[in-house]
């Protein structure tokens, strides 16, 4: 693969970064075997991520986007394999996952941690915030009590909880500060991938930027790398450096931030789009210009022999091509792949934002700014 | 002008425990239009849902509704009695909630569900003619295949089917008045412009009136025509929905609108989030209720001691009325 020497900013801002592939996914699948389906409930395999190849490269948050159902949160467990993949194999730093017996794994684990999205049902009731950071130190059996509970504390300082805060449990902390444990639990033993799946989708808008601000910044101080799984257009767009769009289990797109947005070239990726409400004035008017989503979003277990979105799709529905052939991945620009057999024919041209340039990926304005928090908690 | 659907007059509702009274609405007062398109946006525990209730006469113990009026199609119904509000909701006044598997019994097939809508209202209705309605009605909100859909359950359709057939039974009866209470928040994005859609169209054809609460702005600029920003159970400010997005006027509008990620502003540095918590309901501070987080007046005593009235102010995008003392300072600070 060539340097992008095009204007395509963020990678070649940070040329260290470039190259570096520290999680990779060759030809992944998983089948689960589901029962039902006939009045005999027999088994059925049914395929959830259908040859999924990805790479994410160190120090970037990479996006994992789609609606519900695309496969994302499977993926992302199969990527640390706390899923056992169905065929495929992970790459992490070099090192095939697959081929791990179990202490091998858990020794790779303390640095590769996961960031769930329900800050609720993810902290044991019973024990204080300090403990539940303590408690991975504990696992992986690093340092002694006392230093474990001082890592655990500047941990929590880091996510802006105060020593008294670390005594109490989590019903006494609201569902940002929860959170904050969550994420100060998966960052105490400094991992160098964090896995962050919705980390921000069941907290109010207000409290999504604080945490949102706190993972920038935890990512600047210890040069993390993010797979940031989202629903969230707006919030991947704003967050990540590259993003990779999936559908009913496959990768349909994989770019550049600003070439995603500003410039898709799957007509899935543009629907999914241009469906975004933006808060800025004039949103009927876009509204109305834009083209409806066809029909219901499709399901793994009657997944369409070609493309998967053929049956929805304004360019393929119908097309010969497009119904019996799964389109290859292509890569018509450095770094943009896609797969569809006619990418580009539709465009988000007027579809997405009223006058404001779709090239939002201005000079080196793409950059994600610089992070400390504003929020005086 | 235009003839009006709803009248909303000094609205107060409180949750009295014994130990505490939350004041979770507090002397609301708004118009709706027929056809009219309100958003109600704040953050959770704002009193948006408790608003919602209100009007609809659905708030249970230990909440009550203490004071107001609420005229919908020239009757004050906030006096009406449990049987008689039963008439009213429903038929002329409706509401679709987030959670469309709430609103829908598992156990009874779809079309049963929706005969039963229409049939309450109009017991003469004859059964052939309920089912013909339902199917109509399964048309209307876009399910294909409507007659045979019918006998399904509703966990054999998805979560947007699911929804729009909540909204089916909403409409059933033609209501003057939709209360949306963030109705596509569990959806995904594609599936959530359909319903957009599919409000449209019922607000252009039967002229009803959507207050659509919600959490998400970027939906009210995509489906409101007007919009109320909540703010410890009151209106802070109310405009036109252009208004809110060109010179949001009250500092807590603003900072709502600084706070979501918007592709446009990524060069401006991280996001302002806004600093403290929101009030305790029970314990309200006895100047403006936003004080204590405001930028502008955090420092000011009359924001701590005097409570503000709605201003008038007239922006580059409207009018708009806004509860804060520096209202007319801030549309020219904000309007440039």
């Amino acid at each position: 693969m060539s340097e992008p020497s095009a204007p395509v900013e963020p990678i070649a801002q940070q040329p260290e970064r470039a190259s570096q592939p520290i999680l990779q996914a060759e030809g992944l699948s998983k089948v689960f075997e589901v029962r039902g389906g006939d009045r005999f409930g027999r088994k059925h395999p049914v395929t959830v991520l259908d040859d999924i190849s990805l790479t994410v490269r160190r120090g970037e948050s990479f996006g994992l986007v789609g609606e519900s159902g695309c496969g994302k949160s499977t993926l992302a467990r199969c990527l640390l394999r706390l899923l056992e993949l169905s065929a495929g194999r992970v790459l992490f730093d070099g090192v095939d996952l697959t081929t791990l017996d179990r202490d091998e794994l858990r020794a790779l684990r303390r640095r590769m941690q996961f960031v769930f999205q329900d800050p609720f049902a993810s902290l044991d009731p019973r024990m204080t915030a300090g403990a539940i950071v303590e408690e991975p130190l504990e696992i992986h059996e690093i340092g002694d009590q006392r230093e474990r509970r001082q890592a655990a504390l500047e941990m929590l300082a880091d996510v802006g909880l105060t020593a008294e805060q670390a005594r109490r449990r989590p019903h006494a902390f609201s569902g940002g500060q929860r959170q904050r444990i969550g994420i100060a639990r998966a960052f105490v033993l400094r991992p160098e991938v964090v896995i962050l799946d919705e980390p921000i989708s069941a907290l109010d808008v207000s409290v999504q930027a604080q945490v949102l601000n706190l993972l920038a910044k935890l990512q600047e101080q210890l040069g993390l790398t993010y797979v940031f799984i989202s629903h969230d257009l707006a919030v991947a767009e704003y967050f990540c450096d590259r993003v990779a769009v999936l559908y009913l289990g496959q990768v349909m797109e994989v770019a550049d931030r600003s070439a995603l947005f500003s410039d898709p070239l799957h007509p899935y990726s543009v629907s999914l789009l241009s469906a975004v409400p933006v808060p800025l004035a004039g949103g009927r008017a876009r509204r109305a210009e834009r083209p409806q989503p066809i029909g219901e979003v499709g399901s793994v277990i009657e997944r369409p022999p070609g493309c998967p979105f053929e049956p929805r799709c304004p360019v393929g529905r119908g097309r010969d091509i497009c119904r019996a052939e799964r389109p290859p991945i292509t890569e018509p620009a450095a770094g943009h792949q896609v797969a569809c057999h006619f990418p580009g024919e539709v465009s988000v041209h007027g579809a997405r934002r009223n006058g404001a340039g779709t090239n939002a990926g201005d000079g080196d304005g793409t950059a994600r700014p610089g992070h400390t928090e504003t929020a005086a908690q | 002008m235009d003839e009006l659907a709803l009248s909303v007059r000094n609205l107060s509702t409180v949750y009295d425990t014994g130990e505490s009274v939350v004041h979770a609405v507090r002397d609301v007062s708004f118009d709706l239009r027929r056809t009219e398109r309100l958003g109600v946006v704040g953050e959770s525990g704002s009193g948006k849902s408790a608003l919602a209730l209100s009007i609809l006469g659905l708030i249970e113990p230990p909440g009550r509704v203490v004071e107001g009026e609420i005229v919908l199609g020239g009757r004050d119904i906030s006096k009406l009695s449990d049987r008689q509000l039963g008439a009213v909701r429903g038929k002329e006044i409706a509401l679709v909630l987030q959670d469309p598997s709430s609103a829908l019994d598992p156990v009874k097939t779809i079309g049963s569900q929706i005969v039963e809508a229409l049939t309450v209202h109009e017991p003469d209705l004859r059964r052939a003619a309920a089912r013909r309605r339902a199917a109509e009605l399964l048309r209307e909100v876009d399910i294909s295949q409507a007659e045979r859909r019918l006998d399904d359950y509703p966990h054999q359709y998805s979560g947007g089917m699911r929804q729009r057939v909540a909204i089916a039974i909403a409409i059933a009866n033609n209501p003057r008045v939709l209360i949306a209470d963030e109705p596509t928040t569990a959806l995904d994005v594609t599936t959530q412009a359909q319903v957009l859609a599919l409000l449209d169209r019922l607000v252009d054809e039967h002229r009803t009136a959507v207050i659509l609460i919600t959490h998400n702005l970027g939906i009210v600029s995509d489906f409101c025509d007007s919009v109320a920003v909540m703010y410890a159970g009151r209106f802070v400010e109310t405009s036109g929905v252009d208004h809110i997005f060109v010179a949001p006027t009250h500092p807590y509008s603003e900072a709502l609108l600084k706070c979501v990620p918007n592709p446009e502003r990524l060069a401006e540095g991280p996001l302002p989030a806004i600093s403290g918590f929101p009030p305790d309901l029970s314990q309200l501070p006895s100047g403006c209720s936003f004080a204590p987080r405001c930028p502008v007046g955090r420092d000011l005593p009359q924001c701590h001691e005097q409570a503000p009235v709605p201003h008038r102010v007239s922006g580059p995008a409207g009018e708009a009325s806004v509860e804060c003392h520096f209202a007319e300072q801030r549309i020219r600070e904000v309007a440039v």
